[in-house]
């Protein structure tokens, strides 16, 4: 993991050779950067928490969920308000208005509070866990971690990937509910869709498991993508100013991506066969 | 050598992408005693630290703690032998997010059960022994760069380790905590008979209190012996390091093409 290795690079002349060369050593820096994602990972997460890794354990659980609590509810409502506003203007020319409950449910639950909660939670959390660390590595606290004794892995990783792990699904919870409730101010207090139809109609329409559920899976997917992308960057970045400021990119980066595709392969499994 | 040797280095490589940074070192750390390394900036000394510690992996070569491989450990067998040693980063590197008292607990902390009441007495023997028990309720981000150091090595010390590794510890000091971390390396290796490697440059320093020397350059030992030795060797090598002379064997430039060449046509930039 840490242990690098020195090695030395072969440089032939012939061009074409070059390439081909560049395109293994390409290839296999990838397959590289994988297993030791991998092996990171399952360092990280094997083993039993002592007292101390509870603690510190919910000491992250303040820094990457509570903290950014307020940028998820609030993009959540107002989310759920511009779906009820949109939905309402293309459900009334069928005289349907009475399903726009049913409308904004399903696409919080299934689509927009798992996606849009883990982009806000990448930019938010993921970057500064990135930074965070990348800056105890470049200041040799990591190193010196070691040289203690003591695996930072289970140490510094650990805590915050559980935290991660565990906060992004109850902050999705909340944009659903949250914005749940924008649209409800929209449609029902705003443009007048009956308060009972609003409601009974999203009863009748929402799944427990193929809704709610799913989109907790999605949510669970995609917390353990971004936070492992997120302290992964942070371990593995150049010890510079520049190495940490191209990590934190990198982590908004691929973490978006990934979610995004993601999200297409678990729509296509869990959804999929509806149409 | 009669004496029992607690390091052993031997036939080291190591290399980074294109560059080689040793080919083949020896060295031997006897127990009880202070060792210096040192060389000019760049010769990887610090990586030769790292490597001691099991941090990076050698192409070839073995380094040897008290008889064991430290490259052949498993990861938990290393975490085992580290706690014998202690290490002072340039840096300090201190955990920023805890205070001086908690980092020098830190250690006792992880691997001992001991009661609350006698890790306060340990950790305040060991910053008393520093000189800086005034200091201990300050965060790092309060302290000099000096005092960092000196918290940085009431840490290493603070599970009493047989081996400590001082990575630059005079680098960018004022004369005065020069001094005082001289005298601390010192005395602290003296009371605890500790067996201490310091990597430097700082030759007034480093002489005045290392047992023995290792001189690297280019990736070899270049010269070794007790001070007083190095300071009459007649290598012009070691007596330009020795001495701080400007250009030698050691060139002041930078490998360029010739001169006039370089700036009359243009040429030798593209």
């Amino acid at each position: 993991m840490s242990r690098e290795r020195g090695g030395r690079r072969w440089r032939p002349r012939n061009p074409l050779v070059r390439q081909v060369v560049a395109l293994g050593r390409g290839t296999l820096n990838v397959i590289d950067a994988l297993g030791r994602a991998g092996m990171f990972l399952f360092l990280s997460c094997v083993g039993i928490p002592s007292r101390e890794g509870w603690r510190l354990w919910l000491r992250q659980m303040h820094f990457v969920g509570v903290m950014s609590l307020a940028i998820v509810l609030v993009s959540g409502l107002f989310i759920g308000m511009v779906l009820a506003l949109q939905g309402y203007t293309i459900l009334v020319d069928f005289g349907a208005e009475d399903a726009l409950g049913q409308m904004v449910a399903l696409s919080l639950l299934r689509e927009l509070a798992p996606v849009v909660a883990a982009l806000l939670f990448a930019g938010r959390a993921g970057s500064a866990l990135t930074a965070e660390i990348g800056l105890m590595k470049a200041t040799e606290q990591l190193t010196s971690m070691e040289m203690i004794g003591v695996d930072p892995l289970r140490r510094v990783i650990a805590p915050r990937l559980w935290a991660g792990f565990v906060s992004l699904p109850l902050l999705t919870i909340g944009f659903s509910v949250v914005g749940i409730w924008g649209g409800y101010l929209v449609g029902v207090k705003w443009l007048g869709v009956f308060e009972g139809s609003y409601w009974s109609n999203m009863q009748d329409s929402v799944g427990f498991v193929t809704d709610i559920g799913n989109g907790l899976i999605k949510s669970l997917v995609f917390a353990l993508v971004v936070t492992w992308i997120a302290v992964f960057q942070g371990y593995d970045l150049v010890p510079t100013s520049e190495g940490i400021s191209r990590a934190t990119t990198r982590t908004v980066v691929y973490a978006s991506l990934a979610i995004l595709g993601l999200d297409f392969v678990l729509t296509a499994i869990m959804f999929g066969e509806i149409g | 050598m009669n004496e029992s040797l607690l390091v052993e280095v031997e036939g080291l490589h190591f290399s980074r992408g294109e560059k080689d940074i040793f080919r083949g070192v020896d060295l031997q750390v006897p127990e009880g005693k202070i060792t210096a390394i040192m060389g000019p900036s760049g010769t990887g000394k610090t990586t030769l630290l790292k490597l001691i510690g099991g941090q990076l992996y050698p192409d070839a070569g073995s380094v040897r703690i008290a008889g064991e491989d430290v490259h052949r450990l498993s990861r938990r067998a290393l975490f085992r032998l580290r706690r014998r040693m202690g290490m002072l980063f340039q840096s300090g590197a201190l955990f920023s997010d805890l205070s001086v008292f908690e980092n020098v607990a830190f250690p006792l902390r992880v691997h001992t059960d001991l009661p609350e009441a006698m890790i306060r007495d340990i950790v305040l023997m060991k910053l008393e022994a520093v000189g800086l028990r005034g200091a201990h309720k300050l965060m790092p981000s309060e302290l000099s760069g000096g005092m960092l150091r000196r918290v940085a090595l009431a840490r290493a010390i603070a599970l009493d380790p047989d081996l400590i590794l001082y990575d630059e510890p005079f680098v960018g000091q004022d004369p005065i905590s020069k001094g005082v971390l001289v005298e601390l390396i010192r005395t602290v290796n003296q009371a605890l008979g500790l067996t201490a490697v310091v990597v430097s440059h700082d030759i007034k320093e480093t002489l005045s209190i290392a047992d023995y020397v290792y001189v690297i350059s280019d990736g070899q030992v270049m010269a070794h012996g007790t001070p007083s030795t190095l300071n009459v060797d007649q290598d012009a090598r070691v007596r330009q390091f020795i001495h701080g002379e400007p250009d030698g064997p050691v060139p002041f430039h930078y490998p360029a093409p010739d001169y006039f060449t370089d700036i009359m046509t243009g040429r030798a930039t593209s």
